[in-house]
């Protein structure tokens, strides 16, 4: 098996520690890893599935060991993917487990807590959430617990980084002791031991509901839940769309357009004559000032703050509660209401969104919830870029482009519905506490999903702005635009010059509508180039994530469908509003 | 009866589950007691209250868990 774990984990673990921090899902197992490691933290595919885990280094007085990060599972049953890459790690062998148990919900934890006995690896529990615990009234003896379970058991509250040295210690002296395995016990067994320990170990006194307990209620009942999700939402964008305009016309916009382009083009102005290479660093086009304004002005903004938001909701425990308030609604169009978790982050990027639909177990979710992120979410780039064309232009025009993304969102879910045979995975869900998310790994995870904005969007985005630099000032944009002049003139109403979107919009979303804030147009061409652009191709990012997902087919198939409802609803917009101009002109 | 048919404020005992692996992993199981939180609109899932736990079940699962009150 000595290849197998070569290729399971793509970091050498030799002379580390290697220790597994598994865990139920939403025990807080993702706080505690981000506070146990340090700074040195990526995250890998496990090879052959679809399962992504983190792992990092961890040092402890002079040893070093390293943490992965097991994706959380309620069972090891072997019956879902993560459940099998848990098993895989288990078999693959550890210096020692450490095992995160939810003191709120200990019941339901303590059946992987007992299954994980069963494997020769000295295993230390930490029990966590034990302030919530007892704010809820549930009192736990810990000595008892320990007794019952024949391991350390070690009282944690990570998100105070209460009990995590001592967790440490004990992790890495168990790391050198070997332990048999517990005898196998059937499921039946297993429940049976596991109400013994509960009622030998666990007591409850009433309490008061909390503040925060009373919200865990009230966000999930139909009234009030449906209009605080909206209201949370609503709020959601006003942070996005005003705090990224703050930042780029108070801080962004000046400094760009006034400090550094300035700077520049002067030094440019220095060192290179004046001719195509000066035009082609500093001209209209020019690669040091388009490349600079439009990914870092008008894009990073709110592409910060959308991350930003979002993963507040998901660590908040929140997302869930609007899975299931929307699961009826979903249901319509043949999905279930976890799917609009992957959704929501396709207005970030559609990457993450179409990797995030693994998560869901029907292929007929997984291929609908990709084609609407494809097709009709704007990502957090192309919203950027909307907000600069249309933002001071026409608040209306921007209103149009989002209710038509709803709608289009709306009927190709269920032309796809009716189309695609199958169904969705019923919902059964467990709600998660509400709580206020942790900063640390907080800011980890926000850190982790700008770096991979930076690598994955802005690398293509400059390479995209070169070439429009390069086909702009040396003229053959010129010649092409005249080549379909007649379709983009006549179908669409735009100046030949807008074939630049066309062109550059294969490689990013933004792309197709950036160059069209450098033409003077009019209200109705501004509608018909954002509608263009909407539903034109997907990104480059995109293509090759839903061929490396599905196949080369399906991705084919996505691109030209939006592609061609890209240009018959922008067109018949176009016929529409010229005709309607006539009449009133 | 079915849990589908549950009212709020009033305790149950699960007296029948369907072979849902999940299921029983999320302590969904014969003889555990409960009682229903709320109902979601548009045949949204039923949620239900085990111990503290909230857990939201698809309406047609629900039809196939039996029930008894207590």
């Amino acid at each position: 098996m000595g290849c197998h774990t070569e290729k399971a984990l793509p970091i050498s673990s030799e002379d580390k520690i290697k220790i597994l921090l598994m865990g139920n899902p939403n025990v807080g197992k993702s706080v505690i890893f981000s506070k146990l490691t340090g700074v040195h933290v990526d995250s890998s595919n496990y090879v052959g599935t679809t399962v992504d885990f983190t792992y990092g280094d961890v040092k402890h007085r002079n040893k070093t060991g390293m943490v992965i990060d097991v994706p959380g599972t309620y069972s090891l049953q072997a019956s879902s993917e993560a459940e099998r890459v848990a098993t895989n790690f288990l078999e693959e062998g550890a210096d020692a487990i450490i095992c995160v148990l939810d003191a709120t919900h200990l019941d339901r934890n303590l059946d992987l807590a007992l299954s994980l006995r069963e494997y020769p690896i000295p295993i230390v529990y930490a029990l966590n959430l034990l302030d919530v615990a007892e704010r809820q009234g549930i009192i736990i003896d810990v000595e008892k617990l320990e007794k019952r379970l024949k391991a350390p058991v070690i009282p944690t509250v990570a998100i105070k980084n209460k009990g995590l040295r001592k967790l440490l210690d004990t992790a890495f002296s168990l790391a050198n002791e070997t332990v048999e395995a517990f005898p196998k016990q059937t499921e039946e067994e297993r429940w049976e031991t596991i109400a013994d320990i509960i009622g030998d170990v666990q007591r409850h006194e009433y309490k008061e509901p909390t503040f925060i307990e009373k919200l865990e209620y009230i966000t999930l009942k139909p009234w009030p839940g449906i209009p605080i999700a909206l209201l949370v939402l609503l709020l959601s964008l006003g942070v996005v769309v005003g705090g990224g305009k703050a930042l780029r016309a108070l801080i962004l916009l000046p400094l760009v357009n006034n400090v550094i382009t300035p700077f520049l083009t002067r030094m440019v102005g220095l060192v290179v004559p004046a001719g195509i290479f000066r035009n082609l660093l500093v001209g209209e086009f020019g690669i040091l000032k388009i490349g600079i304004e439009w990914p870092f002005a008008l894009i990073l903004p709110y592409v910060l703050l959308f991350y930003l938001v979002f993963s507040f909701l998901e660590d908040s425990g929140y997302l869930p509660r609007i899975a299931v308030l929307a699961d009826g609604a979903l249901s319509k169009l043949g999905i279930q209401g976890g799917n609009i978790i992957p959704m929501m982050l396709g207005y970030g990027c559609a990457v993450p969104a179409i990797l995030g639909t693994r998560a869901a177990t029907t292929y007929k979710e997984r291929i609908m919830v990709a084609t609407l992120v494809s097709f009709a979410i704007p990502c957090a780039s192309q919203s950027g870029a909307f907000f600069a064309l249309l933002g001071d232009k026409s608040i209306l025009a921007l209103i149009l482009v989002y209710l038509m993304s709803l709608i289009t969102l709306f009927v190709v879910g269920l032309v796809m519905n009716k189309a695609i045979k199958g169904k969705g995975q019923p919902m059964l869900l467990e709600i998660p506490n509400l709580l206020l998310p942790d900063r640390t790994a907080f800011f980890k995870k926000l850190k982790l999903r700008m770096k991979h904005f930076l690598l994955d969007a802005e690398g293509p985005m400059l390479i995209g702005i070169v070439i429009a630099a390069v086909i702009a000032e040396t003229g053959i944009l010129n010649s092409f635009s005249t080549m379909i002049e007649p379709f983009v003139e006549g179908w669409l109403g735009l100046p030949k010059e807008a074939s630049l979107s066309l062109l550059l919009g294969i490689i990013r979303r933004e792309l197709a509508v950036l160059p069209l804030l450098e033409l003077d147009l009019n209200l109705l061409q501004l509608l018909v180039g954002s509608v263009v652009a909407l539903f034109y191709l997907p990104c480059l990012s995109v293509f090759g994530v839903l061929t490396k997902e599905f196949s080369l087919r399906t991705s084919l198939g996505i691109g030209i469908a939006t592609t061609a409802t890209a240009f018959l609803i922008a067109g018949i917009i176009n016929q529409i509003g010229t005709f309607i101009w006539a009449l009133v002109g | 009866m079915v849990l589908d048919s549950c009212v709020k404020e009033k305790d149950y005992i699960i007296d029948d589950v369907p072979e849902v692996q999940l299921l029983k992993a999320l302590g969904i199981r014969k003889g555990v007691k409960f009682e229903v939180q709320t109902k979601l609109p548009l045949q949204g899932p039923v949620v239900i209250k085990i111990g503290n736990r909230s857990i939201a079940v698809d309406k047609s699962l629900a039809r196939q868990i039996e029930v008894q009150e207590v």
